[in-house]
Order: C-alpha cells, then sequence, then structure tokens
C-alpha cells in the first residue's frame, strides 16, 4: 500500500508542477487523501469502479499508468485509459450521475445471471446532489450490489462539510435502509479492513452499503483553486501535519516492515514515472 | 380515403415491444407504471406479463433514476427501452440524458456501444393539463450525441423503433399523443425511405415542399389534399429531426422551388429554423418564394380551452401555401 501511495504523491506533485507551468489544463490534486483512496482500493478485488474524478491512487492501485492518468487534464481525450481492463470506468465530473450508472450496472449484471459487486466513488460535495439520494434509494430498493465510498475530506470547495449536511453522510445513508461505516481514513489499513468489512456485507447479503471515508484535503479543489484565501491557517496546518503519506511511511520504517533500500528502489519507481511525465507532457 | 392498415400508433408500439423482447433478450423496459398497469397509455400493455418483472420494471418516481440506472444497465450489456410518461416531466432526467446518455461513446474514446431508447410522449391537441402537451424536440436534437425520432404512423414507428435498440447510440424516442388512439390516416405515397434513419416523400407534388414530422404530418396531408385542385404539393415527413436528413430536403426543394416547415413546436428556435437555415445555405437558388415556418408563437402552451387557437391547424397551412404560391 505504501508503494501505491508513494507512487500517487509522486504523480500527483508532478502534475500540479506541470499545470503550473501550463504544460496542462488543469490538476485536481488527492493530496491528503491517498490513504483513503490505496487502502479502501486495495479491498475491492476486480468489483467495477465506477469513479468521480479524484481517484488518482485508486487508478493507481488498478495498474493505470501516470501518462494514461494525465492524459485528460492535458486535453488529449476524455479517458487515458482503456475502462474495462482495469475495470475502472472514465471519471465522471458532473456530480453523483455515476451513482445512478453503478446501481444500474449492479442491476443489470443481476439480470443477466452474472451479478458481481459495483463500486462508486463520491465525494461529500456529491451527496448534496439529488443522483445521489436518488441512487442511495435506488440501491436500496433494488437490492443492488453497491458499495458507497464517500471520500468527505471535509470540503466542497469552499463550502465546508459542517454547512453542507446536519447528519453525517453514512447517517444519511441509514436511513434510505443501507447499512453503513464512517471511519477516519487517515490509516489505509484501518481503511483496508473497514472497506473489506463492506465489500463482504454487500456479498454476502446482497445489498448496498456505504463507507464515509473521512480523509484529509491538503491542496486546493484544483489546481486554480486558491484555498489559503478561505482555509484558516490552523486548518491548513492541521491538514498538512496530518499528511497520512508521510505518516504512514514513517510507521513502517519504526516498525522496520520496509527498510532504505525498499524505499530506494520506489523512489526510483516514483521518479521514472516523473520524468516519464515531464517528458509526455512538457516537450 | 383511409389506410389499409387499421393499427393504431400505441397499438403499432405494443405490437413492436412484444417482438423486440422476444427476439432480444437483452431488452428491457423501465418506466413509471410501465408493469402493472401496462403504461398511462397503453403501449407497454401485456409485456409484464409476457415477459416478467425482471424485463418489465416499474420504476421509482423519479426520471434521473429511470434514465441513470438505464445508462448503467447499457454499460452492463442490456439494452433498456425507457419510458417517460409526459414530455413535460422529461426534464428531471435532463442531466443525465444530455451530460451523460450523450457524451458516454465519447467519453470511452468510442470503444461502447450504448444501446438505450427513451420513449416520450408527446404534443397536444388532447387536451390536457398543465406540462402534458408540450412539444420539446428541439432542446434534444440541439445535443450533439442524441438522435431524435419522431415518427408520424404507426408503420414508421414499428420501423424506427426496431432500429432504435440497434443503434448504439442513444435515441430520445418521441410519441404523438394524438396519434396513439387514432385509427384514420391520410393517404400517402407508398415509396419506402431510402435508409432507416432517412426522411420520406409522403405525397409528390411539384410547387410547394411543406416538411413535418409527427402529428402534425396528419395536417399537412389534409392541407394538401384541400388546395390538390390548383396546388400540387410535396410533403416531406422528417421521421427522424435529429441527425437530419438533409439530402431528401434539398432534392425536393431543388424540384419545387418553394419550402414551408410546419411544427407543432415553438417556432422561435425550433427544428423549421434549421432546415430553413440549412436551404438557405445549400438551396437558396432553387428557390422561386421565400421560405415560411409555421410552428406555435413563444408562449406557454396553453389550458385546454385555448389549445386550438394556439396550435398550428389545416387552415393555417391552406393559407401558407396559398400564399407561398400566388
Amino acid at each position: 500500500m505504501l508503494r501505491h501511495m508513494l507512487m500517487a504523491r509522486g504523480v500527483d506533485e508532478e502534475a500540479g508542477l506541470l499545470e503550473n507551468q501550463g504544460a496542462l489544463d488543469l490538476w485536481l490534486s488527492c493530496r491528503g487523501q491517498e490513504a483513503a483512496q490505496v487502502g479502501s482500493a486495495m479491498a475491492l478485488g476486480d468489483a467495477v469502479i465506477f469513479p468521480s474524478y479524484r481517484e488518482h491512487a485508486v487508478a493507481i492501485v488498478r495498474g493505470i499508468d501516470a501518462i494514461s492518468l494525465t492524459a485528460q487534464w492535458a486535453g488529449r481525450t476524455f479517458c487515458g485509459w482503456d475502462p474495462r481492463p482495469h475495470r475502472f470506468f472514465p471519471y465522471t465530473l458532473v456530480l453523483a450521475v455515476q451513482a445512478l450508472h453503478a446501481v444500474g450496472y449492479a442491476v443489470g449484471k443481476q439480470l443477466q445471471d452474472s451479478a458481481e459487486t459495483v463500486v462508486v466513488y463520491v465525494g461529500d460535495g456529491a451527496t448534496s446532489e439529488g443522483d445521489m439520494s436518488e441512487a442511495l434509494n435506488l440501491a436500496a430498493v433494488e437490492s443492488a450490489r453497491v458499495l458507497f465510498l464517500c471520500q468527505n475530506n471535509g470540503w466542497a470547495i469552499s463550502k465546508p462539510s459542517h454547512e453542507q449536511m446536519l447528519t453525517s453522510i453514512a447517517q444519511r445513508a441509514n436511513g434510505f435502509g443501507i447499512e453503513s461505516w464512517s471511519i477516519s481514513a487517515d490509516d489505509p489499513e484501518v481503511t483496508y479492513l473497514a472497506c473489506l468489512e463492506a465489500r463482504s456485507h454487500v456479498e454476502t447479503s446482497s445489498s448496498p452499503a456505504l463507507v464515509e471515508l473521512r480523509t484529509t484535503r491538503i491542496g486546493g479543489h484544483t489546481t486554480t483553486d486558491p484555498h489559503t484565501t478561505y482555509r484558516e491557517p490552523d486548518e491548513l496546518a492541521a491538514a498538512m501535519a496530518n499528511d497520512p503519506v508521510d505518516k504512514y511511511c514513517r510507521a513502517l520504517v519504526d516498525s522496520g516492515t520496509v527498510d532504505d533500500e525498499w524505499l530506494a528502489a520506489v523512489n526510483a519507481d516514483v521518479a521514472d514515472a516523473r520524468q516519464g511525465l515531464l517528458k509526455a507532457f512538457a516537450s | 380515403m383511409i389506410d389499409a392498415k387499421p393499427g393504431s400508433l400505441a397499438e403499432s408500439l405494443n405490437g413492436t415491444l412484444h417482438d423486440l423482447m422476444d427476439s432480444d433478450e437483452s431488452i428491457v423496459i423501465v418506466g413509471q407504471d410501465v408493469g402493472r398497469l401496462g403504461g398511462v397509455f397503453r403501449v407497454t400493455k401485456g409485456l409484464l406479463e409476457t415477459f416478467g418483472p425482471a424485463r418489465v420494471r416499474d420504476a421509482i418516481l423519479a426520471e434521473s433514476s429511470i434514465v441513470g440506472q438505464a445508462i448503467g444497465m447499457s454499460l452492463s450489456g442490456l439494452t433498456p427501452i425507457c419510458e417517460i410518461q409526459f414530455e413535460g416531466f422529461v426534464y428531471p432526467a435532463m442531466n443525465q440524458i444530455i451530460t451523460q446518455a450523450a457524451k458516454m461513446t465519447t467519453r470511452w474514446n468510442g470503444d461502447i456501444a450504448l444501446n438505450l431508447v427513451i420513449r416520450v410522449p408527446v404534443g397536444g391537441g388532447i387536451r390536457a393539463v398543465e406540462h402534458h402537451s408540450e412539444s420539446n424536440e428541439a432542446y434534444f436534437a440541439h445535443t450533439p450525441g442524441l438522435h431524435v425520432a419522431y415518427p408520424s404512423c404507426p408503420t414508421d414507428a414499428a420501423a424506427m423503433l426496431k432500429h432504435s435498440t440497434k443503434l448504439g447510440s442513444p435515441v430520445i424516442f418521441f410519441e404523438p399523443k394524438r396519434l396513439y388512439w387514432k385509427r384514420r390516416q391520410q393517404p400517402r405515397d407508398p415509396a419506402e425511405p431510402v435508409s432507416p434513419v432517412s426522411a420520406r416523400i409522403v405525397r409528390r407534388g411539384s410547387d410547394v415542399t411543406v416538411v413535418g414530422f409527427g402529428a402534425i404530418l396528419e395536417d399537412v396531408l389534409a392541407a394538401a389534399e384541400r388546395v390538390a385542385s390548383t396546388i400540387d404539393v410535396e410533403v416531406v415527413d422528417l421521421r427522424w429531426i435529429a441527425p437530419l436528413d438533409v439530402d431528401t430536403i434539398l432534392e425536393s426543394v431543388g424540384r419545387t422551388g418553394r419550402l414551408l416547415v410546419v411544427h407543432e413546436a415553438v417556432a422561435f428556435g425550433g427544428i423549421g429554423a434549421e432546415v430553413v437555415a440549412t436551404v438557405a445555405e445549400h438551396g437558396s437558388h432553387h428557390l422561386k418564394a421565400p421560405m415560411r415556418r409555421l410552428g406555435a408563437p413563444r408562449r406557454i402552451y396553453p389550458p385546454a380551452d385555448y389549445e386550438k387557437h394556439y396550435l398550428v391547424g389545416i387552415p393555417d397551412i391552406v393559407g401558407a401555401i396559398e400564399e407561398m404560391c400566388a
């Protein structure tokens, strides 16, 4: 998991730099959400994923290379990877619409006698959209095998979560008759275990589930979002101090799970990927 | 004269849906009240009994859910045929139709076939309440990535519905409510359309081309009959309003030198404007007279007591033809 998190961090940093130079048109940073993304993705097996647009670390877990992942932000395509073999469908930039697609996909597979678990990623902002409520309700009444993974990073661009909703997203899912969990997702192992349990619930009960992954936003909404103008310095400093990649790396080094040699090899791979991005987009 | 074929539009569509579901297991029906009730217009009558609740799916009352789940079903390998109960209720599904269904194939770099039909009863003249009588086809025709079907008779509707399920691209399939139970039909030239998606010349003539589609085509044919002793009217049924069969229109105008477009929808920004603009760009050298459009005024569709005055009627069409050919 640390390997994927370090790769995601490296790709995210390089893409941000490339956007700053004008080589990318836009980049949506996942900085701070790597533990939530990698931990959840590792728990999904080969389930089809309907992502939102910030699940770069999930894409990396699914074997999508940095150039393919970045191509759409350089204006070359609307989807730089082949969705079917990676079982990672195209990014969806209109909020929450893909939640209904995921439910329909699960129902469709069930009707074709090839039931499978379908996963949809949304953010906290997307839960305000009507389609999210419609999808939760539809999944519940259809007993659709859909695992809803909601990354709550505390912000819908500049609107903090506490101004978006009075109950938690997990509580809201319960209101639709959906089993849910709400976890602090800054540790990939905790996240992995919770998502594994949720996926198991979906598969054994043949009904939907939702996991609210409470995570950390370190960057802006996009590279064009001057988030320091609306975030309090203390809140931002706390987010940066809570960096899940740093924390997990330190923990694995301290426990002796990884050593300098391993880290050097991973860092070399990350450097290669960054170099590849430079060649592909900055020339 | 009455057409020999006795079926109404609703019966024709119902029979076609039975045939399609019988021959293609991937087809599922999704819509409000399509199962137990057989649809508010009974177009899906009997399907539940024959094909069961797994394939004939009474949807919850949420249009975005109907279309959104159908997109997912299509991605999973099925061919959903959705029913939206009335054209005035399609708007909650517009986001799914326009930002998702229409763009999905392009977003997938052309690697998928998105078989998806969205049936929409359309139009007025049936003394319906607010939101139940409108003609909103222009919104969809304007959107790249959508095919828009608008049949004017039962036999065409059957062929077009069959074609729609195999296009690999989402189709908005408009069904003129006024024709659902109508059995009489103006006589038509029996010539087949050049292709499944082309327009059709339903009456041959030499003095003026009148282009129409949907329920109002019956009024156009009646008007043509009324002036037949002095003016030889050619009538083109567009059948598909997007993509538009420009060739058939230009070929007809090339012979007649005059063009009138008639539709039930508001004229402003409507399909008529597109047809006239296309002929202005590509066929103005053929014209013997200024082109004209007939459509509804840009006013809210009125309560039923006033709809006769609001809609284009046969006398309006006759008047326009006579003025153009004077």
